[in-house]
């Protein structure tokens, strides 16, 4: 697998939290196909240099979530079958709670209900566009 | 759960009527790195030379692997002090002949692959060292017997950036075959990347002690402005989950230690203008306990 996560251990957001989203995030955009195998826990842990413990709560965070299956003795590999729409969910989440402190922000920085509904409506122009015309 | 790797419970060391260590108790597991922080004088020293039997403790119990320190405790047991101690008159090769002759599980191709990495001359003498070179010398001896214990006071000390990187990379690789590390350092970012668990000393007493992720997912500050001024906060001081309250005019900073989406909670109900989490790294917790004490 190529190397496709970067941690900041120096955040004050918890890095099984950060590593956890970032291989969601990576199987939601096909970076990771279902069926592929993930790295040993020792190797990420040695290809991020972070521990190995951490490494090995985000796998189960994983597995608990649906997103991938862990045999002993074989590794622990993307889940073919729900891997997918699993990981979508999972992205979804992270993009709501995104989307949740933005709008908190709009509306503590004193910004009315319509004056958000604007922002909201020109930021999506703006991404969604640029996006369609990529294509 | 196997019995923890290293095992402190009370530790004391009383000199004189001054106190170096106070009562601290601590576990490392298999697959566990500690990282032991604190200011210059907390008793991290102390507490290793206890754990070495360099230091007969004044109270407490010491296990290693589960058993009273013995001779045989130090065939699986590596320890690198802050000033590497090596004989001046011998050279690295010489170094490593005697852990050969002492340690039954001193691996020879290991040894070579550390000098490598670290870019030692086998040839050099150890009085030719430079302080970081000593270091490096005393981490690849250290590493050489395959040791399940490992105790490591400030090991990245006078390394270059590339090194202790290295280093923090031994540290994992050890942990992930099954060793126990503890150790100390300055420098609170190492801690944060290699080590799982922390544990912050402060005038000898253990102060924190803890998974870093955890504590990282409890302390926050919340941060409330006000349009006018800061209304009765109530008994938001003595909520269990607060650390501590700090106003300034029309804002409010509320430190947790747990729960902050509930803290946060307690003050959106006062209807403040605005409100924000912020997390907290680890140089920030650290900052935070050692200046206000137990917690």
């Amino acid at each position: 697998m190529p190397t496709i996560f970067t941690v900041d251990p120096r955040s004050g957001v918890p890095l099984y939290v950060q590593l956890t989203e970032q291989i969601k995030r990576a199987i939601a955009l096909g970076m990771l196909a279902p069926g592929e195998q993930l790295p040993t826990v020792k190797a990420l842990a040695l290809e991020l240099t972070v521990n190995p413990n951490t490494v090995a709560r985000v796998y189960r965070e994983l597995e608990r979530d649906g997103v991938i299956d862990t045999s002993p003795g074989r590794g622990s590999f993307v889940r073919g079958d729900v891997a997918g729409s699993e990981a979508r969910r999972a992205v979804a989440d992270v993009a709501r709670a995104a989307f949740e402190i933005a709008v908190r922000e709009a509306k503590s920085l004193g910004l009315s209900r319509e004056e958000t509904l604007e922002l909201t409506a020109r930021t999506i122009a703006r991404w969604y566009e640029t996006e369609t015309e990529s294509q | 759960m196997s019995a923890p790797l290293i095992s402190l419970h009370g530790l004391t060391k009383r000199y004189g009527s001054f106190t170096a260590v106070d009562g601290v108790s601590l576990d490392v597991a298999a697959g566990s790195i500690c990282g032991l922080l604190g200011p210059n004088g907390a008793g991290k020293t102390t507490t290793f030379k206890c754990l070495l039997g360099f230091a007969k403790p004044s109270a407490g119990t010491i296990a290693i692997e589960g058993a009273p320190l013995s001779p045989s405790t130090f065939e699986t047991l590596a320890y690198v002090p802050e000033r590497a101690s090596l004989y001046d008159n011998l050279t690295i090769a010489d170094h490593l002949t005697l852990y050969r002759r002492s340690y039954k599980h001193y691996d020879d191709a290991r040894a070579h692959e550390l000098l490598a990495l670290f870019s030692l001359d086998p040839k050099q003498k150890a009085q030719r060292l430079s302080k970081g070179m000593r270091t490096a010398a005393a981490l690849t001896l250290a590493f050489s017997i395959r040791p399940r214990v490992l105790i490591l006071d400030e090991p990245s000390s006078g390394l270059d950036p590339i090194h202790q990187r290295h280093v923090l990379d031994l540290m994992i690789d050890a942990a992930a075959n099954g060793a126990g590390v503890l150790f100390s350092s300055h420098q609170v970012g190492q801690v944060e990347r290699a080590a799982d668990s922390v544990a912050i000393m402060k005038s000898g007493k253990l102060i924190v002690s803890s998974v870093i992720d955890d504590l990282k997912s409890g302390e926050k500050v919340i941060e409330a402005v006000f349009a006018g001024p800061v209304p009765d906060l109530g008994d938001l001081a003595s909520d269990p989950r607060v650390v501590r309250i700090e106003q300034n005019g029309s804002m409010v900073r509320a430190v947790t230690r747990d729960d902050s989406d509930g803290v946060a909670g307690r003050l959106f109900a006062l209807h403040p203008k605005s409100i924000r989490t912020i997390d907290l790294n680890l140089e920030e917790i650290f900052m935070n306990a050692v200046s206000e004490g137990t917690h």
